[in-house]
This record gives structure tokens, sequence and C-alpha cells, in this order.
């Protein structure tokens, strides 16, 4: 643990102030910042009254020594998670270096991420005036000048996809109109762009956090525009690939699992043969799912991305005997066989004439078997996905009637709602609550019916689903010609002859991590192992088993797959982004047709417009979209890693210093000034920015229309003195400010008039009186009276209402282009989290308002309720940066006396 | 030390960077015209423009090209010298350059901020500025900084409550005290009040439990009835002469680093008739508090009269054009504060507030609001048309006055009794200010370097300010001041060393003839008479030394020179700045 004879949390100029001075006493003093830059609000000022030095010039000093100063350790973007009491009187505090995404020993600050990114979300250090990129340096005169990737944890979109496709980054693609970028991204995860972007149940689209508001994005579609609009070209795929490295890899098995495992694997330099018994590569894609969702076309086109890579795929070679693989001479082996069979009925009748496995029904006619469905009544028995696909496939092939027959009820079965709904639309049937009992056949041995019995849902299984229940007796018959078993899928562990053990429910054994099975150097992966699920899971499982062999190859731990940081919290995400407008949420897309006859696609493609007016509608949950531009843009390697973790230190101090500044006063929460709905409102602090020398619009103008300003009024007071917003306390400077910026703004904007409403002008400082009486005498007009309403008028100007008190009281109304409203301060509360309650007594102490408590103010500023821990600046309560500055020496003055005594009494 | 030969001008590998500073530079001075202009000037290896000089990006770019190409001489043309001249002698030592071949054109104040009219003419003037401080680098030597061995004592000046807790403040960290006290008693004006806002302490308390404090600590010698009478030496060691009263007048020497001043203030005394000043029943914010402190449990009473009714005039000696200016900061609060007391003794007493603004700031406010919920009446009077006191034949106080809050009525308020809210004025302190020549801002109040960057620091090294001797403030602020300036002390002195400049003045011992013109001409007392080998020579303290220059063009025989200022490198900037002009 490192010593340090002082914590400072909070780099504002108290904070600064104090670590500097008690460096320069010799004292080690460890500085934390929980923002990316030193300085604090300071430095972003213009000027500062009453000298109207330049606030850069003043703070850039102070900046720069706090990292220099060589007993002075600063870390920035850096938070102190807790301070505990020792025993002693020394504090051990736990720090956490919040993860910057980017190397900080080498950025050297040249911006390119920053112009790489494509998520801007509000700049805090302009107010929220303008935006900054989620890769960012804070502001040019930040020190440190380095970047961070503001990342505040998976956005919900790509946390749900479980093949670890970055769907936020893509949708921030779009928006930035980089589909090639776009479709590169989705590429680093699998080749099946344009196959997951048609047939993908997109969990990702249910997290969506703008599902809780006009409706979520329609992010698989906007994968879909993608692929079409690579397709559409003629581009490289683009995609890096390494050199050949000599070793081989075989992979049974040409599913989405197995064809994304050979695909990382490809990349990764190794020769890959892909096994396939059937006649066509793709296992369901190809086989099974029928083309009015997902085109044969399509999943050609995914597939010869694979092939592009060199991949081989042999056709009709099952494989039997594993070892021999090995004997050939591949390094390793991934066995994807899937889950080809569909599971049998059970019941009597099974083997008649007309009974069919859904599998084998899809796959005859996606090979393009001519079955004759005219006029014939179907039963299709299960609830799945693939039932589902079969009852409406028979539709397209003529069938009279599809009744589809589910044991439970419509609200428990597994396949997709969508799913559902659609085959409804496109006049399929539903009997729920029936199982089957036997099918039954004329004397010919062909089915004629299904008898069912009824049944009733009892209570729940393992899987939380109610357990149906026969009711005995009730059997019942309905008339088909055709029954497909849609009740499940299997595969055959069996094939490979006992060389692999097997798990529950004809699946292969496997690690669930590390994916080896008990042969050395055979894996397996998707949907073999696992049963059936669905092709997302399978491409994940795919890049599993291409990570895990590449690492059991190169004799690596078998770990380190899934990086992902934690997901976001969607409620924060709202409360962080309610100044987002809503917009139209995205049509649908799909026609049906009640008595569909062909296999077209149901699904209309996304326009550019419609695609990229989607991707707009993203809140950027996570901020950082994982869209990994600016990792490519970053000329130094290695430098950003946008795996990076936060790092707790744990560090043991002789006196903690609580430098951790204010908050300023929500405008908003004064609805009648109307500050968030009327754009020509802002407050002081943005007025400050437009007046700084790195101002946003590089010069003073309303945000609105652009308009120059030509009568400009600032309400005073406003969260201050003022009890029905909880603030009985005058916030100090405000006035002060405010009279600085009326000097400023008269310099800027010569023909402006400036008024100022106010309770009383308090300008009780060194020269801040006569700061005052030069603005008054520059032209500013000060109107004594508090603003009851604003309101904005249709050409964005403002109407104040006020009670004019020095004329006789009457109710006035004036008009402004522009209002500033001086917004004063609050408690920053986040001090109360520094010391918890613990065992050597209570926690810090904070008066009623919720600042830090001096309980000896008159005599020992800067002292806390706990011996060793002292308040510098406005944590204390509010203050000017000048009477902040010589509270800060006052505190020091107290540390170093602290630090002196225990010295004295306990010698080292 | 005698002058080193100028390097040749042109071996010279000088970097120069002309800085922005966001738009405050270059929104009126063409940047890349400069760099234009001076970047093939004789000695010039590097010449660029940056966003902000002084962030961090730009020192790193600065350190990076002078390791990289070997400079020995820096220019920035920014700012004012006296913001970042320390931030850039940095940059040079960090990178191996001495801190003294840097030096700053000021290229904002002098230039940008003083042409916003006239950008071409702004542009060529920064010309010819940085072409005269290349020139001026380029006669540049290296340097090494004055150490000086510092003592680790500290003269306290002032015995009130600043000039206490400093000395408390001073042992604490560990230095040696002097407690210089004017009066025979120590506790300055808190020492005279009962309770005091906003926490109620009781001031006599307080005082005591400080010069307890003091008293307990053996490393602090008070003196009092006490006057400093001379000072001498330089900063960090400091010979003070302190003359002790009482029935011999006894001078004790001392020897300290740091000398903290904490004279306080005087009480505005209004004139006779200034708001009916002088008159029976008018009395001033410090007679009033004196009355309500003994007025527990007998009421308010005034000439042993109860008092039902009082008006408080504000702004008495306080922001008035053409007098005093500025506003006294701490008397709205403490008018407040009485307001509310009064209301204690007795809720009957009618209490009219005259005022101009409300000044209670931070958490004042509450007492402000207190003040109205007991029944105070508040009156705001315009700045132009103060309130008149008069005396009614009935021998009664009448104060009349306009009231802005209930639209401008005229009022006529009898009332038994008129407080006038006087403020602060500075103490006068000629002798002291002469003793430690300290400077005095416009309003006559102790004037600090700069009320952000040294709030506690005056411009003569080692002396600093602390408490209402520095601008009103109330006794809590005045102590944290005092504590600022224990901890301003204690930055320097805990080290045991501290630099100083070399830039002073040198004598050529050879051409020297001692004719004493210097000595008259130096204000620091920093040359004297000195003998060698047989002739009379002027030597010069170099920690006495401020570098003024205002020795050097005395002398007849052209024998001082100001290092950093050599007549080299003043006949270099003058060159260099006329070049443009001419061409």
């Amino acid at each position: 643990m490192t010593h340090y004879d002082a914590l400072v949390v909070g780099s504002g100029i108290a904070g600064m102030e104090s670590a500097l001075k008690l460096g320069d006493m010799g004292y080690k003093v460890l500085l934390v910042e929980k923002e990316a830059s030193v300085g604090g609000r300071m430095i972003l000022l213009s000027k500062v009254f009453p000298t109207l030095d330049c606030a850069s010039c003043i703070s850039t000093p102070k900046m720069a020594a706090s990292i220099h100063h060589p007993n002075v350790t600063a870390m920035t973007y850096a938070e102190v998670d807790g301070i505990e009491r020792l025993e002693g009187g020394r504090f051990k505090a736990k720090v956490r270096q919040k993860a910057r995404f980017v190397d900080e020993a080498s950025c050297t600050g040249c911006q390119l991420c920053e112009q790489a990114c494509t998520v801007a979300v509000p700049d805090q250090f302009n107010y929220d005036l303008v935006q900054r990129r989620a890769a960012y340096i804070a502001f040019p005169q930040a020190v440190p000048k380095k970047a961070v990737i503001d990342r505040q944890g998976s956005s919900p979109c790509t946390f749900a996809c479980p093949a670890g496709i970055e769907a936020h980054g893509y949708v921030s693609l779009v928006r930035s109109g980089e589909y090639e970028k776009a479709h590169r991204l989705v590429l680093d995860a699998t080749p099946l762009v344009g196959t997951l972007g048609r047939a993908c149940y997109a969990p990702c689209e249910g997290e969506c956090t703008r599902g809780s508001l006009e409706g979520t994005l329609p992010i698989r579609r906007i994968k879909r525009f993608i692929s079409d609009e690579h397709n559409a070209s003629d581009n490289d795929l683009g995609i890096e690939v390494s050199p050949a490295n000599g070793r081989k890899v075989a992979i049974v098995g040409s599913g989405p699992t197995g064809l994304t495992a050979a695909w990382q694997l490809a990349r990764l330099g190794y020769a890959v043969k892909i096994f396939e018994a059937a006649p066509e590569p793709g296992g369901f894609l190809r086989l099974a799912i029928p083309s009015y969702r997902l085109p044969v076309e399509t999943v050609e086109r995914d597939i010869q991305n694979v092939r592009d890579l060199g991949v081989e795929i042999a056709v009709n070679t099952p494989v039997r005997d594993l070892p021999a693989l090995k004997a050939d001479g591949y390094d390793a082996v991934l066995v994807a066989t899937g889950t080809p069979r569909s599971s049998q009925l059970g019941v009597p009748g099974e083997d008649r004439l007309g009974v069919i496995g859904a599998t084998e029904f899809l796959r005859q006619v996606k090979l393009g078997e001519a079955l004759d469905f005219n006029g014939k009544r179907v039963v299709v028995v299960g609830g799945g996905n693939v039932a589902m696909d079969a009852a409406r496939v028979s539709r397209r092939l003529g069938a009279a009637a599809v009744t589809v027959a589910y044991r439970r009820t419509r609200a428990e079965m597994p396949a997709h709602h969508v799913e559902a709904d659609d085959a409804e639309k496109e006049g399929v049937g539903f009997e729920f609550l029936v199982a089957p009992a036997e099918v039954t056949g004329d004397a010919k041995g062909a089915v004629n019916g299904l008898r069912c019995t009824s049944m009733r849902l009892g209570s729940p299984d393992a899987s939380g689903r109610r357990r149906p229940e026969p009711i005995s007796g009730s059997v019942h018959v309905i008339p088909a010609d055709v029954v497909i078993s849609a009740i499940g899928l299997a595969g055959d562990p069996t094939i490979f002859g006992g060389a692999l053990e097997t798990g529950r429910n004809a699946t292969i054994a496997a690690h669930a991590g590390t994916l080896e099975t008990g042969i050395s150097g055979v894996f397996a992966a998707g949907d073999a192992v696992n049963g059936a699920t669905d092709i997302t899971r399978a491409v994940g499982e795919g890049r599993r088993a291409a990570h895990m062999i590449d690492r059991w190859i190169n004799g690596l731990p078998l770990e380190g797959f899934d990086l992902r940081l934690p997901v976001v919290d969607k409620a924060a995400v709202l409360v962080r982004q309610n100044g987002y407008m809503p917009r139209p949420a995205t049509s649908g897309g799909t026609t049906l047709e009640a008595a569909p006859t062909d296999f077209r696609e149901v699904e209309a493609a996304l326009t550019e417009e419609e695609a990229r007016g989607a991707a707009v509608r993203c809140v950027d949950c996570g901020v950082c979209s994982g869209c990994n531009e600016c990792v490519k843009a970053c000329p130094v390697d290695g430098c950003i890693d946008l795996h990076a973790r936060d790092k707790v230190e744990e560090v043991e101090v002789g006196a903690v210093v609580v430098a951790t500044g204010y908050k300023l006063f929500t405008a908003d929460a004064k609805p009648e000034y109307g500050f968030g709905r009327y754009k020509n409102v802002i407050t002081g602090t943005q007025m400050d920015r437009l007046l700084a020398p790195t101002r946003p619009y590089n010069t003073v103008l309303r945000p609105g229309d652009g308009k120059v300003p030509e009568r400009i009024a600032y309400v005073l007071c406003t969260g201050s003195r003022d009890e029905t917003v909880g603030n009985p306390l005058c916030s100090r400077f405000c006035c002060m400010y405010s009279i600085k910026q009326n000097q400023l703004v008269m310099g800027a904007l010569p023909l402006a008039e400036v008024t100022v409403h106010y309770m009383d002008i308090r300008a009780p400082g060194k020269r801040y009186d006569e700061f005052y009486e030069s603005a008054k005498s520059m032209g500013a007009t000060y109107v004594k009276g508090r603003v009851a309403k604003i309101t904005e008028k249709e050409d964005g100007n403002l109407i104040l209402r006020y009670e004019d008190i020095e004329h006789g009281g009457a109710l006035v109304e004036a008009e402004y282009d522009m209002v500033v409203l001086a917004v004063g301060v609050q408690p920053n509360r986040d001090a109360e989290l520094l010391f918890g309650a613990d065992g050597l007594g209570d926690g810090l102490a904070f008066n009623e308002f919720h600042y830090v408590d001096e309980p000896d103010e008159d005599i020992n500023p800067g002292q806390t309720s706990i011996p060793g821990v002292f308040v510098a600046g406005t944590a204390a309560g509010a203050k000017d940066i000048a009477d902040s500055i010589v509270h800060a020496g006052a505190a020091v003055a107290q540390v170093a006396a602290h630090l002196e005594a225990v010295k004295t009494k306990v010698p080292a | 030390m005698s002058p080193t030969e100028p390097t040749p001008a042109t071996a010279r590998r000088i970097g120069v960077y002309v800085c922005h500073c966001g738009g405050n530079i270059s929104d009126y001075v063409d940047v890349q015209a400069v760099v234009d202009a001076v970047k093939d000037e004789p000695g010039v290896v590097v010449a660029k423009h940056t966003v902000f000089a002084c962030s961090d990006a730009g020192q790193q770019e600065m350190e990076a090209d002078i390791e990289a190409n070997d400079l020995d001489g820096l220019v920035v043309a920014s700012c004012s010298p006296k913001l970042h001249v320390v931030t850039f002698r940095g940059v040079a030592k960090r990178s191996g350059m001495n801190p003294y071949e840097y030096n700053q054109a000021n290229i904002r104040e002098q230039v940008s901020w003083a042409h916003t009219d006239d950008p071409g003419g702004a542009t060529r003037k920064a010309i010819g500025v940085v072409r005269g401080v290349i020139g001026r680098t380029r006669y540049s030597d290296p340097l090494e900084p004055l150490e000086i061995q510092t003592k680790q004592k500290a003269l306290v000046i002032g015995g009130g409550i600043s000039g206490l807790r400093s000395a408390i403040g001073l042992a604490d960290v560990g230095l040696g005290v002097f407690l210089v006290e004017r009066e025979q008693a120590l506790g300055g004006w808190v020492g005279r009040f009962g309770p005091l806002f906003p926490h109620e302490r009781d001031g006599h308390a307080l005082i005591d439990s400080l010069v307890a404090e003091v008293r307990k600590r053996p490393g602090i010698t008070v003196f009092t009835g006490a006057e400093v009478v001379s000072k001498a030496g330089t900063f960090g060691n400091y010979q003070v002469a302190i003359r002790i009263g009482g029935d011999e007048l006894q001078t004790i020497p001392i020897e300290v680093g740091s000398i903290i001043v904490a004279t306080g203030f005087d009480e505005y005394r209004p004139a006779e008739g200034e708001f009916g000043a002088g008159m029976e029943g008018v009395v001033t914010l410090t007679e009033f508090k004196e009355l309500i402190d003994s007025a527990a449990g007998k009421g308010l009473r005034y000439h042993d009269r109860p008092v039902r009714s009082l008006a408080y005039v504000y702004c008495v000696g306080s922001r008035q054009p053409g007098g005093n200016e500025y506003c006294s900061r701490f008397c709205c609060a403490a008018t407040a504060h009485a307001s509310i007391r009064v209301a204690e003794l007795d809720p009957g007493v009618r209490q009219y507030h005259l005022y101009r603004d409300i000044r209670t700031y931070g958490t004042f406010e509450l007492m402000y609001t207190q003040a109205r919920k007991d029944g105070a009446v508040y009156v705001k009077y315009p700045d132009d048309a103060p309130p008149t006191v008069s005396r009614e034949a009935s021998g009664g106080l009448v104060v009349n006055v306009r009231d802005l809050l209930s639209g401008d009525e005229e009022l006529e308020i009898p009332v038994d009794l008129i407080v006038l809210v006087t403020g602060m004025v500075p103490r006068k302190n000629e002798d002291l200010v002469g003793i430690l020549k300290l400077p005095i801002g416009r309003d006559g109040f102790f004037n600090e370097i700069h009320p952000k960057l040294r709030p506690v620091e005056t411009m003569v090294d080692g002396v600093l300010i602390a408490g209402a001797c520095q601008g009103p403030k109330t006794s809590a602020e005045s102590v944290a001041m005092g504590l600022a300036a224990v901890t301003q002390s204690a930055s320097v002195l805990k080290k045991g060393v501290a630099e100083l400049d070399p830039l002073v003045a040198t004598v050529d011992p050879d051409k020297c003839t001692w004719c004493g013109k210097c000595e008259n001409a130096c204000p620091y007392g920093a040359i004297e008479r000195l003998s060698l080998n047989g002739r009379e020579i002027a030597a010069i303290s170099e920690a006495g030394c401020k570098g003024c220059g205002g020795c050097v063009p005395i002398c007849p025989e052209n024998a001082i020179d100001l290092r950093g200022y050599t007549d080299a490198q003043i006949t270099a900037m003058i060159d260099g700045l006329l070049e443009e002009a001419i061409a």
C-alpha cells in the first residue's frame, strides 16, 4: 500500500491550492480528480472578477504545477470510493482509477480518436451548449492533455447479442453514413451479415432503451441494410487477415457455428476445412429456414465470405472418425454438427404415410424437392419457431388448412411472437391445449387425422412454464392428410461411434467455457452441445470455439473470451438522456398475405433514409458505441483498449482534504423560467462559455437561432435565496459573475443592451463594488425585483414578467432576445459517500444544507467533525474563487498542524 | 562575477513560440504572420504558433523541441511575464535548458488587448516585440538562482484575532513566532465584543481561548505595547527591531524569515453632522454593538432611557462616490445580527433598516431572513438620495427617507436611536508602511500581489498580509486569511532554503570609482561601499537587490549592469523593435 501524507479529493481551485501548498511544505500528496483533467470549474470560465484576468491564464499554471510538482501525485479520471479511519489517526482510502480505455503514457493528445469517434454527447465542459465525442480530451487546456473514452458500460443491445456483435457500434456507424465500416464491424464477429440481418430474432431490439420511449430501433433491419449496401457495391470485405500460420483446423458441420468458427480461424491465419454431410453448406440456414424469411442467395453470399478467406467446404462428406482427422494433420477439430433431426412424436401411427419430421420437411423444400400440398389438410405438432416455419411453408405449398396443435396455450409457445402472429396472418390455425395421442389412418396406411387429448395447465415445471396435464376422457380427432412433427430438434452424437461423451437429450458433452471434449484437441460447440437454440447463439459459440482453439493451439490458457463491460443501467440512461427529442418509430415493413403462394421475402429492406433515420434515434446508452473507429485511428499501437477495467488501489494517508466543490443549481427546477424548453434561456455558466477564449460558437449568440442578441436580461438569484426550491442561502458569486459578464458582453457586443433583474446586488469584496459601479457606468441597467415568469414568443424572444418595485410596483412585461439565469450553488452531495460510519465513530458530519460541516468555523476554518479530515473551498459552502483559495490556504495550515502533531506524538 | 562575453548571436539555437491564448491574441494578431516574420531571425531554429502555450500539451511540445533541437534559448510570445515566466522557466529547466535563457514577449496585454481595433497594426507591433525579445535572448547568459538559507521563524504584527490565530498556526507547523501588539492587551476588535455573528461565539471568550493557546506554546514570544521600528535584511533573513514601551524604552533585535502583517482596521468615524453624527441618540455600529452587549437583563437602553424604536442607516462611510468607494462587506450581516439580538432583548422595539443593497452573502442570508421574521422593516433608499437625520422641535430624532420598496414613498420615521452602520477604514500605520515598504491599494488597504494567485503575499518577498488590513472582512474570514498566511510562510520557510531570482545588478569593480550615486538611487538599501584592494567600490547585496535597474543608468562610469537586462540585451531589444517600425 502506498503511503502519502495527505489525500486531496477534488482538483478544483481549492484542491489544487491545497495540494500545491502541502507539496511546497514538503508533504507527499495524492490528488484525486474525477474528471479527465485537473482544474475544476474555474478553467471553464471566461474571465474572473474583479480583475478581469483570463481564467485560463490563472488556472493553467496551477494545473500544470499540480501534475509536475515533485511532491504531488495527481490521478485524474479517478474516484475515491471510500475512506476508512485507522487506529492511530491515519486513514485508508480506496482510490479507483476509472478505465480511460486509453493508455495515459502512450497517448500524445493528437485527437485522432476524437475525430474518428461516431458518438456525440452533450459536452459537460461547455455546459451542454455543444456536443463532444465519446472519445475526447476534456478541453483544449486539459492537464494532462490525454484522451479518455467515455465508455460507461456495455450498451444493452450489444450486451444482449449472443453472437457478440457490436450492435451499438454498427448503428452508430450507420448514423454517420459509414455503411462499409459498419459492415466490417459485423464481419469482425461473423460472416453471416445478410443472414442475421434477416433471420435473427434480434435480442438486441428487446433490450433497446428507446423501446420504452417511442419504440425500439430496428437494429436487425439496419444490419440487413448494411449487408444490402455492401452487396450492391463491389467493395472488398476490407477486413484484416493474418498471414497463414501453417496450422490446420477441421470443422465438422457448416451451420452458423461452423461457418463463424471457420471465418474467425481463417482470419487468424489458420487453414480451415469444413466437412459437411449435406449436399449444400449452411446447416439450418440453408436447409431449414424458409426462403421467405431467408433467401438462399443471402446464405450463399454469406458463405462465400468464408470461402473468400480460403476456407474449403467439402459437402456430402460426413465425418465419422474424429481421431482420423487429427491423424490427417489437423491441429484441432471442431464438432459443430447441430441438431438436424426432428424428435419423434412417440405415438401410435407415427409410421403412417403422411407423417414427416419438420426438419426433414423443410430440408426437402429448401433442396427444391417438389412437394404437392394442394388441397391438403396439414397438422403441425409443436409450438416453436420450426413449427411456425413448417406451418407457413405448408401454406405456401398450397395446403387447404394448416393447424398448429400445441399442448399449452399461446402464451407458453416458444416461437417468437412475431413468427406466431405472422403465421396466423397467413391463415395458419391454432389448436391449443391438445397433445397428440395417435396418428389415425385409412386402410391404405395413409394419414387421415390426428387424435388428440385435451390438456389443462397444471403447476409450473422446471422451466417455469405451467405443465400441461391431460384431461381424462377428452379426446378428439383433427382431420389431417399430413402430420408434421415439430416438437423438438436433436443431434446425433452416435455418428462418431462413441468417440465423444454424450450429454442429456442427445447432445455432445463439452466444457461450457472452453468447449473442450474428452479428446484432446477436439472441441464441440453450438447446438450439437447445447441442443437447439438460435442463430445468434450458434454464431457466438462459433466465435468462442475459434477463440479457444486458437489459444489451445498456441498453448495459452483457455480464457478471456467474454470481455464485455457490465451493461449500463437503462433507467440511468433515460435520466441522462431526457433531453432527447421523441422521433417517429420505424414502421414494420412486413407484407403478409392471407394465402401466400410463393417464397418471396416478406420483409422489405430499409431505405437509406429509413436506416439513417432509425440510427439517429439511438440514445448511445453506453456512450461509447464500440464501433472501434478510435482503435483504428490511433497512431499508437495498443494505446486504446476498449476492454480496459477500472483499477482499485488502496492508499494510506495521514490526512484528508475534501475539496469536492459544488454543483450548479439545475435551472429547469425553476420551470417558470423555461430553461430547457426555451432555447434562448441559458444559464450564467453557459454564458461564461460563450465568452471564454475557447468559446463554442466563437462569439456570443443565442442558441435558438444563432442571432446576435441585442437585448439581454439577467435573472439573478435563480435557485438562490429561494425557499420554493429549498435553498434559502445566497450563493455568493452569482451577482459578481453576472456583473463581470455584463462588462464582457458589452465589450463583445457594443450594441447590446444588458438589463439585470436583481434582489440585492451583492458586491461585498475587495474592489467588487467598484467593479459593479463600472458596469453601471458602462451602461448596464440594474432593475430591482425578482422575475416571476418568463414566456417565449414565436420568434424565440422572451417576455419577462416582474414587479417594477422601484417605479411604483407595477407589473411589467419586458421583451428580450436572450435571458441568462444566474444560477447559484448546490452542495455536491457526492462528498457524503467518502466516509461511511466506521468503528471509530460516525462518518463525516454535514450541516443542514448538506455542505461539509465546519464545527469551529470561527477559529478553525477547514476543520471537520473528524480529526485529520479537512475541507477546502466550496465543499464547505458557497464561496467565490478568491475566498476558496484563502480557505484552502487555511485548510492547509490545519493539515500541516495535524500532521506535525501526529508526527510529534508518534515517533517515526 | 564579471559579465560573460555574449555568445555570438549566430551560434544561438533559439525556439520561438507564438501563443494564440485561445483567441485572446490570435483574434487580433495574425500569429502565423508573426511566426513567418521571425522564423529566419539570426539564431532562431524553431518557430511555431500554439493555441495555449501554457497548457500541458503546449509545454510538452516545447520540451520535446528543446531536447530534439538542443535549443539554448527560448522565447514565448504570449501574456505578461507576471503570469507565466515561472511556468516557462520550468519548461526550460525540465528539458535541460538554463531557465534564465527563457524570455517572454508580452503580445497580449501590450499588443492584442491594447489594439483590438487594429489587427494589422497589432500584428506589426507583435512582430517587433517578438523580434526584440529574440534579440534579448540572443545575448542571454545562463544564470543560477541565488539560494538563501531561511530562518525558521516568523514575525506576526498585530495581536487581533487574525494575528493570534496566525501565531498559533505558525507554531503548530513548527515555526518559531514573535507576536508584536501595539496595545497593552492582545485581542484587537474582537476582544471588545460579546456574541458575534453568525455562530454567537463570544468575542471575549474567543480571544481568551486564543491567548491561552498562545501562552501554551513555548515557540511563541509575545511583545505587547510594542512596535516594529526597523527592518533590514532580505526575504528569509529579516532583521527586525522591536521597541517595547514601559518605563524604559527597550529595543529588541530579532531575526525572522517572514513577516505576517495583521494590523486590522479602524472603524469609519463619520464627520460631525454626517447622518446626524454627533447628535445625541446617533451612534456608530460599534457603539451600538457595545450597547447591545451590555444590555443583557436590562433591555436596550441608551443614556438610561429605554429604546423603543431605532433606525439603521446603512453604508455610512462605504460605497460613497468621492469618499470610501468600497463596500465594507461585514456591516450588512453585522447589522442583521444586531437586529436579531435587539428583537431577542425586546421584541417590541421597532427597527427600521435603511439600506441600499442587503449584502448578507452566503449563510448570512439566514440572519437577514430571521431579522425580517422578527419584524424588522427594511427600507431601500436610492443611491443618490440618502436619508436625512434631524431633531424635531420636541427633541425627538426623525429620519426622512425615500422608500423604493413602497413606490418611492417619502417616509418620516421618528425614532429613539439612530445607528449609523459604519464600515471599516484602513488603519493609519504610516511608520509600519514605511518600514516594511507595504504596498497600499487605491482603497487605502494593503495590497496583495494577486487576489487569486498570491492572495496573502505582497510585492515585498516574505512580507505577508492577513485580516482586515487587506480589506474589510469578518473575523472568521480574517482568521482564514491568517492561516493562509501561515501556509504561505511555511511553504517557503519549512524547506530551510529559498531560491531568489539572480536578475540583480552587478558592479564591474575595475570601472567603479565609488561616487555613491548608486547607493542613493537604491530604494532597497542593497548597495554599500566596499574596500577592495585599497580602492573603494560599490558592492551590491544579491539578496537585497530587487533588480529594479535604478542604479544602472545613474552610474557615470557605466560600471553597473543588470543580469538578464544587460546593456547588450537592451540594445538588441531596441534594435529588434525598431526594425519593424523602420521597415
